[in-house]
This record gives C-alpha cells, sequence and structure tokens, in this order.
C-alpha cells in the first residue's frame, strides 16, 4: 500500500465496521419484530417438489394464491407486470384464500380478513400471478429429512407472520399427507 | 530492483572494482528486508485452528440457538476487521488487506445466513445491496488495489443475484458501484483497476439489456459510454486499459456476426429503431471526439469504426460482409496508425487481428463455392503469405523507430 492512511482512518473503520453490525442486527430484529407484532395467517401450497432439495437447502412454494382469477381485480385498468399489489386474504377452511386484489393499500377491511402485499408477475387472460416473496422456505434440517421420507409431491400449509408495516415472513410449515 | 538480486550480483561488482565494499552496503541499505513478522508454521497453524472451528459450527449450525447464530456471525465480523487493522499498523500489509477482505466475505455471508434464519431472503435487494457499499466504503478507506477488484466483484454478484433470482435489476448498485468506483479509478488512475471496473460495468451494462428484454445493440451505447470516460482520463495507460474491455466487446460481437450473421433467424433482436439508436450512439460519439480533440488523440477515433451499424442490413450475405466490412476497417486503421505510431505491442494486436479477420471472411465468401482441399490449401498460402508480409513490415517499421531513436540516446 503506497498510499497512507487518512488521518482519521480509525475513526472512519470504526464507524464502517460498526455500521455492518448495526445492519446485520436490524435484519434480525426486522425478523423477530415481524413475528412478534404480526398477525399469523395459513397458506396452502401446491405440491411441493423434494428434489428442490438436492440442489439447495430451500424448497419453491407455489401458493393457492399465487394463481388468482382476474376477477378479483378490483381496480379499471388491468394491473402492469412487477407492479405491486394488495391481495385481500380471509380464512377459508384450513387455509387462508383471496377475496380481492388492489392497487392501493385498501383502508377499512372486517376483521377476519387481512392484507398481504404482493407483486404482479405475469398476468394472463383469465388469472394474475402473484409473486410474495415468501416462495422460497429454507427447509430446517428436522423438516428436510420428513420431506425426503415422503419421497414423492406433497402440499405444505405454511404459517406467515405479517407485520402492521406489511412485511411478511415465514414462521413455520408443516407438510400435509 | 529487488533486495535479493542486489544481494546475489553486489558481490561481483565489488570483486570487479565498480563498486566499493561501503557503497555495497549503502545501496543495500536502500532496499531494506521486507518485514518477515510472521513466520509460515504459526499461519499454517492457525489456519488448521480456525478450520477446525468452522467445521464444528457449520456442522451444529441449525441446531445453534438464534442469538448464539448471531454472534458468531457477529464477533467473527468484529474479530477479522480488528486482526487486519492490527497487521495493518504493524506494517505486515498483505496480512492485513487479506484479513480485512475476509471480514468484507463474511459481512456478505452473514447478511445470507441472517436472512436464512429469518426466512427474510427474497424480500427485497436490500441487504444485499448494503454488502456492496460496506466493499466501496473500504476501498475508500484502505485505498487498496484488491478490495477495488472485490468491491468490483461484489457488485457484480449483487446484479447478478437479483436480476438471476429475483428477477429485478437494481439501478442503484449499478449507479453507485459506477459513480463511487469510476470517481475511485479517475482520481487514482490505474491500468488494472480499469480494466477491471471496465468489465464490472460491462457486466451490469449486459445484464441491464437482458433485464429490459431490449435490443441487444443497445448494449454498446452504455460500453461506449464507458470506453468515452476513458477518453477523459488524462492518464494514457489508465484509460486505454478501461477502454480495452468496450473494444474487444464491439470486435467479437462483429466476428461473431461476420461468422453467423448469414443464418438471419435472429436479426430481429439486433435492430433498435434506427433513429434512437443512431441518435443515443452519436450524442456519445459526439462526447468521445470532444475529448480526443481535447486530449490530441483525434487519431484514436479510428475505433469508433467498429461501431458503424452493419447490422441493420437484411440478413444474410449482405450482413455479413458488411460485418466483415466493419472489421477490414478498424484492423485495418489499426496496423497503419500502429506502423505511424511505431508502436511494437499494437503492431503485434493489429497483424493479429488483421489475420484473424482475413482467416474469417475467406472461411465465409469461399467455403460454398470450392473444393475443399483447394479451399485449405489457397486459405493456407493467403494466411501465411499475409503473415510474411505483415511480420516484413513490422520489422521494418521497428528498425526505423530503434534508427531514429538511437541519436538521441
Amino acid at each position: 500500500m503506497a498510499t497512507p492512511l487518512p488521518q482519521n482512518h480509525r475513526r472512519w473503520m470504526l464507524l464502517l465496521v460498526a455500521a455492518q453490525m448495526l445492519f446485520l442486527l436490524a435484519v434480525a430484529a426486522a425478523g423477530y419484530a415481524t413475528t412478534a407484532y404480526g398477525r399469523v395467517v395459513t397458506l396452502r401450497t401446491l405440491p411441493i417438489d423434494p428434489r428442490d432439495l438436492l440442489y439447495g437447502d430451500y424448497v419453491r412454494l407455489n401458493y393457492t394464491i399465487s394463481q388468482v382469477p382476474t376477477s378479483l381485480w378490483q381496480e379499471s385498468v388491468l394491473p402492469r407486470r412487477r407492479q405491486a399489489v394488495y391481495v385481500v386474504l380471509r380464512p377459508a377452511g384450513e387455509a387462508y384464500e383471496a377475496v380481492r386484489v388492489y392497487a392501493q393499500e385498501p383502508t377499512e377491511l372486517p376483521t377476519d380478513q387481512i392484507v398481504l402485499r404482493g407483486w404482479i408477475e405475469d398476468r394472463y387472460r383469465r388469472s394474475l400471478h402473484i409473486r410474495y416473496n415468501l416462495e422460497r422456505y429454507y427447509v430446517p434440517e428436522g423438516k428436510s429429512k420428513e420431506l425426503e421420507r415422503k419421497g414423492r409431491k406433497h402440499p405444505m400449509l405454511v404459517h406467515v407472520s405479517i407485520a402492521p408495516w406489511g412485511q411478511a415472513r415465514i414462521t413455520d410449515a408443516q407438510v400435509l399427507p | 530492483m529487488s533486495r535479493k538480486f542486489l544481494e546475489t550480483e553486489s558481490p561481483t561488482w565489488v570483486e570487479k572494482g565498480i563498486i566499493t565494499a561501503e557503497q555495497q552496503q549503502r545501496l543495500l541499505g536502500l532496499y531494506p528486508p521486507d518485514e518477515k513478522a510472521i513466520g509460515l508454521l504459526p499461519i499454517l497453524g492457525s489456519l488448521l485452528v480456525g478450520l477446525s472451528a468452522l467445521s464444528l459450527v457449520a456442522a451444529n449450525w441449525q441446531g445453534l440457538p438464534e442469538f448464539l447464530r448471531l454472534a458468531i456471525l457477529l464477533s467473527a465480523l468484529a474479530g477479522s476487521y480488528t486482526a487486519g487493522e492490527h497487521f495493518l499498523r504493524r506494517g505486515n500489509t498483505s496480512l492485513g488487506i487479506g484479513l480485512v477482505g475476509l471480514g468484507l466475505i463474511l459481512f456478505g455471508a452473514s447478511i445470507i445466513l441472517v436472512s436464512q434464519m429469518y426466512q427474510l431472503i427474497g424480500y427485497d435487494v436490500t441487504g444485499l445491496v448494503a454488502w456492496s457499499v460496506a466493499a466501496t466504503g473500504l476501498t475508500y478507506l484502505y485505498r487498496s488495489r484488491a478490495l477495488f477488484i472485490m468491491t468490483v466483484v461484489i457488485s457484480c454478484i449483487v446484479q447478478g443475484y437479483n436480476t438471476g433470482q429475483l428477477g429485478a435489476f437494481s439501478y442503484a448498485t449499478a449507479a453507485f458501484t459506477a459513480f463511487t468506483l469510476g470517481y475511485y479509478w479517475w482520481r487514482n488512475p490505474d491500468a488494472l483497476l480499469g480494466m477491471v471496473l471496465s468489465v464490472g460495468l460491462l457486466w451490469q451494462a449486459g445484464l441491464l439489456v437482458n433485464y429490459l428484454h431490449i435490443k441487444i445493440t443497445w448494449f454498446f451505447v452504455g460500453a461506449m459510454l464507458i470506453y468515452t470516460l476513458g477518453d477523459w482520463q488524462t492518464d494514457r495507460p489508465a484509460g486505454r486499459a478501461l477502454q480495452s474491455p468496450p473494444i474487444a466487446a464491439a470486435f467479437l460481437f462483429m466476428l461473431g456476426l461476420a461468422v453467423f450473421g448469414e443464418a438471419g433467424s435472429y436479426t430481429d433482436i439486433l435492430r433498435p429503431p434506427l433513429l434512437a439508436y443512431l441518435a443515443a450512439l452519436g450524442a456519445v460519439f459526439a462526447l468521445s471526439l470532444v475529448a480526443k480533440r481535447k486530449r490530441g488523440r483525434l487519431g484514436g477515433a479510428t475505433d469508433w469504426l467498429l461501431l458503424l451499424p452493419g447490422f441493420y442490413l437484411p440478413g444474410g450475405l449482405p450482413l455479413a460482409i458488411a460485418a466483415l466490412v466493419v472489421l477490414y476497417a478498424y484492423t485495418g486503421t489499426l496496423l497503419w496508425r500502429a506502423h505511424q505510431e511505431q508502436n511494437p505491442d499494437r503492431v503485434t494486436l493489429g497483424t493479429v487481428l488483421f489475420i484473424l479477420t482475413t482467416a474469417v471472411a475467406y472461411f465465409k465468401l469461399t467455403w460454398g463455392f470450392m473444393d475443399k482441399s483447394l479451399f485449405f490449401l489457397l486459405g493456407g498460402v493467403l494466411l501465411l503469405g499475409l503473415s510474411w508480409y505483415l511480420q516484413r513490415r513490422a520489422a521494418r517499421t521497428l528498425a526505423a523507430s530503434e534508427s531514429t531513436e538511437k541519436p538521441r540516446s
């Protein structure tokens, strides 16, 4: 290193390292807070492929609400690709299902309903394909054994915690028989 | 001159009476031996201990409570930065920078591991953008070439992950990388860093073109913008290094068109709206010309011959021939300029490219019409003759340059 370090190098270095550590703590805190303050909803997936685990430590999830009929769309103009949308969910049996999709976050909702944010992945004539960024489940060790034992494709019930500020994360998942 | 060289050679100089023993000592004094703060064995030993700790943690990672995992990541991060700083202060630069680099890698790994722990990955791109911001900060703080290269690579990885896995292009990452690292390179011109930065930015431009699904030739507007930055740089070797990747990309693209252009099946991904494309490229060309004029290097404008949009011609033979004309125009002027400047490196480069172009042209234009053995015979003779002629010219140029330099020395 030919150039000498700047005068207040040590102070800047401390700041930079502290910022990195704070960032990691903030990510962890966001995770905790989403569980602590969030409302848990259960979503049902389409059968998942345990072979995903051969290539990585996560499985790709495709929810029943990943594909919603265009009739649920509440606005006059069809959404663009990658547009953010707000999906209203309502309990239906063991899992929540989508009832309406908005372009703006709806304010007044019945107490049994909840909003999940998503992004339009693709639109077809009859349906909208929505991505929630909940499509990857990093499978804990115990569960991956269970998945592998079942071998063939099975649907899953996924518990998702939705924080009041809109962030959502998977908290638990169970493999359906 | 290295100390080792002096140590082995200087006794002979003393023997021959070129320098005295005292002068030998003074010369040696100018090159103090490197501070070997750490022997090899302790390093290997600590590496093994570190590896065993790492494998212990990795094997039990899933079973550890979350706060402990977080604590391990944070202390490893802080530990390697502290150790790096410690060794840097003791003057052990390479080990110090290595440890700081390790800290940077640990930061990226921690972002991914913590996000996985809370199933947050894929939520958005911020996490990984923070990685490239931290890398840039370290580059500025330590003014280290190794960290600069790491930063370029990290932002390439971040952008690749964004487009590949998350299906989003992070304009923030691209702009941040271009401006902060570009500015760093601008103030500290360096050939190697210029080359690395240029390749990194080309990668980002390529990802953007792919992400936007626009015609691939738009890539060259971005590439030539990088090239133009090299024109404005006052440090010529650094500027040249920044310019060579875009020029290499343009050359390879034209060569590809010349070889495969006849198929015509993909020509529809080559043609952006003519006026918009020409206007954008023309604007960059003007910027480049202004810089070349200012720096008194207008001759270098021949690089732009490679950007002639021959791909607007209909697919098939016309397209291949247009590509060949562009290639010949470029390599021809490159050779001519190299002979004029009597620059041996560029004479060699020009010769190689000219022969390559001729080989492609010959292959393209005669394969269909000729008997195969005659094709190879004539091709061989053509190439041999061409290389003999070019070698002779090169030798003459070099001899001329030496004779003109002699009177001066």
